[in-house]
């Protein structure tokens, strides 16, 4: 009897065909995305220059007076200089790496928060749920990037404060993404199925209702990051950013500014260089979504 | 239209804002007294004159004194203070007139986003698959990855220099200078407004793309009605509540985009003031303005919240 039912278990499984998994499922549509492909390329590229730039530089991002100042793109230096001689195809590079440290370094952060708040305000409801909701609530009313200014202002502007600033004032998306996720998934059969298992909560959250959840947070964060890269080019913008004389693109853009009429390569190096991986961190997030949650395809 | 239920509701919401901006400011209020640094500090004040001064601000009394005075004289008074910096200067008419002028950037700004956006977002819906939707939907996604200095230097790029070399200097854009306030409002409202105009574009093409497949619109095609009253009449309208429910960030995403682009323009406006009182420690001006800002994203809460009523009938508070 036992063995009758194996060996029907077996001659089922080699009947059918080989089973795609979501994610490689997934992974065939992305590649299909051909705007989420340029991306893509364009982001490994960058993260290329940004690792190069740690050792090597066309000239050193501080070396004042390389050349003559506001000088225009010449075959020596590919995009000119800024006010003080510096080369700026070598600040550009070093502010690759700010950038890409505070999108990912935000995210990173973000997730660790966000994930375990929605989780557990989306898994027991009740009270808990109603003070996160407020809580969140409570904060999308702040003018996140006003807040920030006086938390870096605060706490002296590092890279490091930068981020913690940003994540403060923007880790409900994901909580918020988290809550909703849970809410829903908290019923389905398989959950019912866990806790009549016995399983613990623990086990519940991050064993059965995560890896659920995944699809979302992948894309939360994905376009999270193109966010918190803006959010950084504000803040430098501003002055109050990433203090000189470590280049962020946010400053170096406010420092074209100032020359826009004699030096427009200035502002237009820097805001090529932004609005390029904005828009790359964006469309991967758009075939992302797409390939993750084929329903929501229009 | 409004219910009884409904202005009992506005009335919590009213002192709900009240207590938030309260909140909001002491928590400032309290974070700034810690900072290192002093405004009043230089070399041409010290010894007795600083005395004086300390004293005059009430900086000598502890810091819950201090903190009193302030919530006292906020509540009683409205009153938030002196400038530290330009002293003598009382910061609740500067940044009242500065509120102006920040509301009206602001407010054009919010009328181009909504109405480009959507306009962009029905044209994009209504032919949806052909060359002008991809366009219009890569546009958008462009439009809200471009920081909005950057689009503010390219519009200044095009406007204020490259027009004038071709015209000769015929043609010239400058703060003041064109056409009176429209003409100095255009390029600051464009470029605060676009990237919101984008994501306004995206979510009514994709909410108009729900709506125009939905039974009453068959029907209202069935009657003989024109394409355009029914997509302006019937689906817009409806198109539009799931676009109302991001007004509210929308808002507070102008309010703090306006920090950026008055600086950018060198607008005299609240996000000027606050950007520059940050960096000139004058704590009062950033206490006050950040108030400011708290009360005006209450209110625009609010208004959006109301704005669903107006909307859509079937909700009610």
């Amino acid at each position: 009897m036992a063995t009758a039912a194996v060996a029907q278990a077996q001659i089922t499984r080699l009947d059918l065909p080989a089973q795609a998994s979501l994610w490689s499922d997934a992974w065939r549509r992305l590649k299909r995305n051909r705007l989420a492909l340029v991306a893509s390329i364009y982001l490994v590229l960058l993260v290329a220059v940004a690792l190069v730039s740690i050792v090597w530089t066309p000239y050193r991002m501080s070396a004042i007076g390389v050349t003559a100042t506001y000088a225009p793109p010449t075959a020596a230096h590919l995009l000119g200089s800024d006010e003080l001689g510096r080369d700026i195809l070598s600040r550009l590079m070093v502010g690759a790496q700010i950038s890409l440290i505070v999108g990912v370094g935000t995210q990173l952060l973000v997730l660790a928060v966000g994930v375990p708040i929605g989780l557990l305000a989306g898994y027991y409801k009740g009270p808990a749920d109603s003070i996160v909701t407020f809580i969140i609530n409570v904060f999308y009313g702040i003018p996140d990037v006003l807040v920030a200014m006086i938390m870096v202002f605060l706490l002296g502007p590092s890279l490091t404060n930068i981020i913690i600033a940003i994540v403060v004032t923007r880790w409900m998306d994901m909580a918020r993404l988290v809550r909703g996720q849970t809410l829903s998934l908290r019923e389905r059969e398989f959950v019912e199925a866990g806790r009549a298992a016995g399983a613990r909560p623990f086990k519940m959250l991050f064993g059965h209702i995560l890896p659920n959840a995944l699809g979302p947070i992948i894309v939360q964060a994905t376009f999270g990051i193109p966010a918190a890269i803006l959010f950084e080019s504000f803040l430098s913008f501003l002055g109050v950013g990433v203090q000189p004389p470590t280049p962020s693109w946010g400053s170096m853009a406010n420092e074209g500014v100032q020359a826009i009429r004699y030096a427009p390569h200035m502002v237009i190096a820097p805001s090529i260089a932004l609005s390029l991986t904005l828009m790359a961190f964006n469309f991967l997030g758009d075939g992302l979504r797409d390939a993750l949650d084929p329903r929501s395809r229009r | 239209m409004f219910t009884r239920g409904t202005l009992i509701y506005i009335a919590q919401r009213i002192v709900l804002i009240g207590f938030t901006v309260l909140a909001v400011s002491s928590v400032v209020f309290l974070g700034i007294h810690r900072l290192p640094g002093d405004a009043l500090f230089s070399e041409r004040v010290r010894g007795q004159a600083y005395e004086i001064l300390v004293h005059h601000y009430g900086l000598d009394k502890p810091l819950y004194v201090q903190y009193e005075n302030f919530v006292v004289g906020v509540v009683t008074r409205g009153d938030l203070g002196e400038s530290l910096v330009n002293r003598g200067v009382k910061i609740t008419p500067l940044v009242l007139r500065e509120l102006g002028t920040s509301v009206e950037v602001g407010g054009f700004a919010l009328i181009f986003t909504i109405g480009l956006g959507m306009l962009l977002g029905v044209f994009a819906a209504i032919r949806q698959n052909t060359w002008l939707d991809y366009v219009l939907t890569t546009t958008s996604v462009i439009g809200y990855s471009m920081p909005n200095f950057v689009i503010a230097a390219f519009l200044i790029l095009v406007f204020g220099i490259w027009l004038e070399n071709v015209t000769g200097g015929e043609f010239y854009y400058q703060l003041g200078g064109w056409k009176g306030d429209i003409g100095q409002l255009w390029l600051p409202a464009f470029a605060l407004g676009f990237p919101y105009a984008s994501i306004v574009a995206r979510l009514t093409r994709a909410s108009m793309l729900e709506v125009i497949r939905q039974d009453y619109i068959r029907t209202a095609r069935a009657k003989g009605l024109t394409e355009l009253l029914i997509t302006v009449r019937h689906a817009l309208r409806n198109a539009l509540i799931p676009v109302i429910t991001i007004l509210g960030p929308l808002v507070v995403g102008l309010i703090t985009g306006s920090v950026v682009i008055e600086n950018f323009f060198g607008i005299p406006g609240l996000g000027k003031e606050f950007a520059q009182s940050i960096l000139n420690r004058d704590y009062y001006i950033v206490i006050g303005v950040f108030t400011m800002y708290a009360a005006l994203v209450g209110a625009a809460n609010l208004l959006v919240d109301l704005a669903y009523v107006v909307i859509d009938p079937r909700i009610r508070y």
